[in-house]
């Protein structure tokens, strides 16, 4: 086995960045097997970062820098991966898009949950805070996701997610997507009353949840 | 009241004070209200796009500029308090959008809450104030929920209260409603009557809704608390230092600019900086860190000679447990034996500001009262205080069970617990209830026995009439 798929592997553990991207460009310099590359490098690494998580190990900056170095590195391969280059084929878990509502600017929950599912195989799109529903239906529509998940920290902004779901059921598209939503003062109850498809109180919940609707 | 002690070296007090100066200058603060921006602007500091950098000598004149205490007037002046020098202010929690119950049930706060909450603030011996958005009433529409507030602190009590700072139309309502329970904006503006919360978003920003606020107070010369919640580890560094500076600066940046608007107006120092829990990335506020950030920033306040907010009963405990009481009476100790003057969140928090309870509010209502009597210390005044002539009567070996000096002193010297349980074993055995069975009874009893002080019906008129016509207009829009 090329030891190049044990050093991604360290690189994604390690939260190193610089060195996933490096790895990567060097995967497709040396006409490396890219799926290869992300399930003996990439996935490996993850997946080990997502153990020690789970066993309480790992802390938040452990798997929070381990998903930007997993995506960092995902994003150079991209293109060789779409090709079909190598043996085999990588897909991910599911797409979902993730972003804080509208009038609300507050995007560290949203950030840990994105971590999370990240390092959970999905494939997370990531749109921001601020945003309206036109964005969230956009984005899922240009990558083919099938969740949209929409955050929110504060009382007043919480109506934005209802906003979110009247607006795909005034479209007439609200059959294609799960809404899940979270956030500090959300609640299952509210998840029920606006009719989102799930609520999540923490990330790890965000993540079962997310199984549990693509599975 | 004790000597307030210094948690902080001056050494170190003032290389955080230069590291803060540095932030301002060198990296800005972002305002995204563009009022603010040309107010920041006509000031001579730089700004590029919404982000301003500020000169360190202007924020130090403008920070000299607010009072180091003015007084907030109630609609019973008994109950006006100083804010600042020797004195500390407690209220209930501010906030929450749930109640958790006795029996571990989590439901969404309503306006019967909001107005039980006031009613016990007002009940309260040690409640100086009923505080402000005592919970989120979610059973009342958004749009008009900063009046129906209001209404409840000025029906419900005749004790200070906070307004709304929700963006400037809201902040204008509450003033206004303010204005007519005091006889008029002039009296007001003489005479502070409402204070309000302005909050940063850190790091280093303020949002249009918080900065509208801050102009509608500043202009009408009510006071504000202008704070920082830095998460030391996901919205600031992991060193306390690193927090600290950071808080400081947004701070700093927004007691600058409420006295560009109007020079004097009354400012308090604001801080809830806490941590981050590593394995969740929820804010964690009953902890040490808190305790440390709350005394630096009343060590800050004095060092920049205005009263400082910060701290409170709090706890991330789900339930009134031991948990919730260790906690909170770890964090408000800290705060009023270090010199917080404003201590929003004193009664009723569990979980990180995420709820408020009944139970809990009993709780720190008891912690209030054994702290303030704690800070009253020692009365050496009087050779009766000494009690020399009381000992030599009794002589060796009596005892002062039966002297007229412990019956009369007694009771102006001992605290005497409300809720604590000082029985015997068989005594306490009979019914066998914790803290959090105790509290229950009580605060329904205080309830049950509330009466809310009269108002003036002229001015209660005055008051619904203008509520009735705002609400009008704000839900037609």
């Amino acid at each position: 086995m090329n030891t190049i798929f044990e050093e991604i592997k360290d690189a994604i553990v390690d939260g190193d960045e610089d060195l996933a991207v490096e790895l990567a460009e060097k995967v497709i310099a040396e006409k490396i097997d890219p799926v290869q590359a992300v399930q003996l490098g990439f996935i490996k690494g993850i997946e080990e970062v997502g153990a020690s998580w789970t066993s309480g190990e790992a802390f938040l900056p452990d798997v929070m820098m381990a998903a930007d170095a997993m995506k960092a590195g995902m994003d150079v391969l991209e293109e060789v991966l779409a090709a079909g280059e190598g043996e085999g084929s990588y897909e991910d878990k599911g797409k979902i898009v993730l972003g804080t509502v509208a009038g609300d600017i507050h995007d560290i929950g949203k950030n840990i949950v994105g971590a999370l599912l990240t390092s959970a195989g999905f494939k997370v799109y990531d749109i921001g805070i601020d945003q309206k529903p036109e964005d969230f239906v956009k984005k899922a529509d240009e990558v083919g996701a099938k969740i949209l998940a929409a955050s929110s920290l504060l009382t007043t902004t919480m109506k934005s997610q209802k906003v979110l779901i009247e607006y795909l059921v005034e479209q007439n598209i609200r059959d294609q997507y799960k809404v899940i939503i979270g956030g500090g003062p959300t609640s299952a109850k509210w998840g029920a009353e606006i009719g989102a498809d799930g609520w999540a109180e923490t990330a790890d919940e965000a993540v079962l949840l997310c199984k549990k609707l693509l599975g | 009241m004790l000597p307030k002690f210094d948690i902080l070296t001056d050494e170190q007090l003032n290389k955080i004070h230069e590291n803060s100066m540095r932030i301002l200058k060198e990296i800005g603060v972002e305002f995204s209200y563009d009022p603010a921006i040309e107010v920041l602007k006509k000031q001579g500091q730089r700004v590029e796009g919404h982000r301003v950098y500020f000169d360190p000598d202007f924020v130090k004149e403008m920070v000299a500029k607010a009072p180091a205490q003015f007084t907030l007037h109630a609609r019973n002046p008994e109950h006006n308090l100083v804010c600042g020098g020797e004195n500390i202010i407690y209220m209930p929690g501010y906030g929450a959008p749930f109640i958790y119950e006795a029996d571990g049930v989590k439901r969404d706060a309503t306006m019967e809450d909001y107005d039980n909450f006031v009613k016990l603030a007002g009940a309260s011996k040690y409640m100086h104030m009923t505080g402000g958005t005592v919970v989120e009433p979610t059973d009342v529409r958004d749009e008009i929920r900063h009046l129906e507030m209001a209404y409840s602190h000025i029906v419900n009590s005749d004790k200070c209260f906070m307004g709304s700072s929700s963006g400037y139309e809201y902040a204008k309502d509450s003033i206004e409603m303010a204005a007519l329970l005091h006889g008029g904006m002039d009296v007001i503006k003489e005479k502070p009557a409402l204070i309000c919360l302005i909050n940063s978003v850190t790091p280093l920003k303020y949002d249009d809704r918080m900065l509208g606020g801050l102009m509608a107070y500043a202009e009408t010369g009510q006071a504000m608390v202008i704070a920082s919640l830095v998460m030391s580890g996901s919205t600031g560094p992991a060193t306390m230092a690193g927090a600290l500076s950071l808080q400081n600066a947004e701070v700093l940046a927004g007691i600058t600019l409420a006295q560009c608007i109007n020079p004097g107006t009354p400012v308090v120092y604001g801080s809830t900086s806490a941590v981050t829990d590593m394995s969740t990335g929820s804010l964690s506020i009953g902890n040490p860190e808190n305790a440390l950030f709350t005394s630096a920033s009343a060590q800050f306040a004095r060092f920049y000679g205005v009263p400082c907010r910060g701290g409170g009963g709090l706890t991330d405990s789900k339930t009134v447990d031991a948990q919730a009481g260790y906690e909170s009476m770890m964090v408000l100790f800290a705060t009023s034996t270090t010199g917080v003057h404003f201590v929003m969140h004193t009664a009723g928090i569990l979980q990180y500001y995420m709820a408020m309870s009944y139970e809990k509010f009993m709780v720190d209502d008891e912690i209030s009262g054994m702290i303030l009597r704690y800070l009253k210390g020692f009365d050496c005044e009087s050779d009766e205080k000494m009690a020399f002539d009381v000992i030599e009567k009794v002589g060796p070996g009596g005892h002062f069970l039966t002297q007229k000096h412990t019956r009369k002193n007694f009771k102006l010297e001992f605290y005497r617990p409300e809720l604590s349980d000082r029985q015997s074993f068989d005594g306490w055995s009979k019914e066998s209830l914790d803290t959090n069975q105790r509290a229950k009874i009580k605060w329904q009893e205080v309830l049950a026995s509330y009466v809310p002080p009269a108002l003036d019906p002229v001015v209660k008129e005055k008051i619904e009439s203008f509520i009735e016509k705002r609400a009008k207009e704000l839900l037609n829009k």
